[in-house]
């Protein structure tokens, strides 16, 4: 026993460059395994302070178009360093004090403004079971960069999002 | 008095440690090319909702058994493999016979890159010469009443017992 644990001792950098490259590898594996082209998902961000994304991604892709394979439910955590994945998006469900500053990423699902997704004076919010918003208003625009634009599936999918 | 010389590696030893490295090696590829396919399996069959549990097990059974292939790798078919090459080097080249009392000490040595051994002292009337064992043949060399061993290249290969 002492000699195995001597062994591996004298082996430590190996073993942990292994566990390394296999988290690395897989990752990058699964990665592509859960992934698809612009044209084929839906991506969701939200800034928001609490996010069941797994239950959300779930409940979504019961009902998709034809054309889209997967939708990706992400918080703004997971890209914080991938401002390229923001500029993509399809929707986003943002708090006002982001409005003006994401002014060239989004665009209004109708109208000027955003649409409302949740009211800190009523506590009254779409996908409540989802979401745990924070103590101010957030708003559902469409991604200005979105590959859903023109074709529809990003504000059909928000307004299924506000209906939910 | 009778002699009788002991081989340290005799043919059917080194034929044993081949067959011992081959099967380890083949154990090791299969474990490792099983672990593999199932790894491929769970990234194969993951969804949205299982994605997490699947790539955690893929790197868990990945990590751990690529632990277990390099650990067989290194301190199993390689160290056979280097055990093999000392051995038939102590077969086939010249020897040195070295008459003495024959005494195996703690004293460990890892050549780097190379075997383990075990520092041996031969004492004569004399002088004490020191050479070396492979670590796996020193306790077959320290049971024998050896009254001189047969030295290849500093090594034991062979030791003269007292009848």
């Amino acid at each position: 026993m002492k000699r195995v644990l001597k062994n591996i001792l004298s082996q430590l950098h190996s073993f942990a460059l292994w566990a390394l490259m296999s988290v690395l590898l897989w990752g990058w594996i699964f990665g592509l395994a859960t992934d698809t082209s612009y044209d084929k998902k839906v991506m969701i961000y939200c800034h928001v302070p609490e996010l069941r994304d797994v239950e959300l991604t779930m409940a979504l892709e019961d009902d998709l178009p034809e054309s889209i394979k997967m939708v990706q439910v992400h918080s703004f955590d997971y890209v914080m360093f991938d401002t390229v994945s923001i500029a993509q998006a399809d929707i986003l469900i943002i708090p006002a004090v982001d409005v003006s500053e994401m002014r060239d990423e989004i665009v209004p699902l109708e109208g000027d403004g955003g649409a409302e997704a949740y009211d800190p004076d009523t506590g009254e919010g779409i996908l409540l079971d989802y979401i745990t918003y924070g103590d101010e208003a957030y708003y559902l625009f469409l991604g200005a960069g979105s590959a859903h634009l023109e074709d529809g599936i990003a504000a059909r999918i928000a307004k299924k999002l506000l209906d939910m | 008095m009778e002699q009788n010389v002991a081989e340290l590696y005799t043919e059917e030893d080194v034929a044993l440690l081949e067959r011992k490295m081959k099967r380890l090696r083949t154990a090791l590829v299969v474990l490792g090319a099983a672990a593999f396919a199932v790894c491929v399996a769970l990234a194969a069959l993951t969804n949205a909702r299982n994605a997490g549990r699947m790539e955690l097990a893929a790197v868990i059974i990945s990590t751990v058994v690529g632990w277990v292939c390099i650990y067989g790798g290194i301190f199993g078919v390689d160290a056979k493999k280097k055990e093999i090459g000392h051995a038939r080097m102590l077969r086939s080249e010249p020897r040195e016979r070295i008459d003495g009392r024959v005494t195996v000490t703690d004293e460990r040595l890892r050549i780097r890159g190379s075997i383990t051994v075990r520092r041996v002292e031969v004492a004569s009337e004399t002088e004490t010469r020191r050479v070396l064992v492979h670590e796996n043949r020193a306790e077959r060399l320290a049971e024998l009443p050896a009254t001189a061993v047969y030295v290849a290249h500093g090594y034991v290969a062979a030791a003269e017992e007292a009848k």
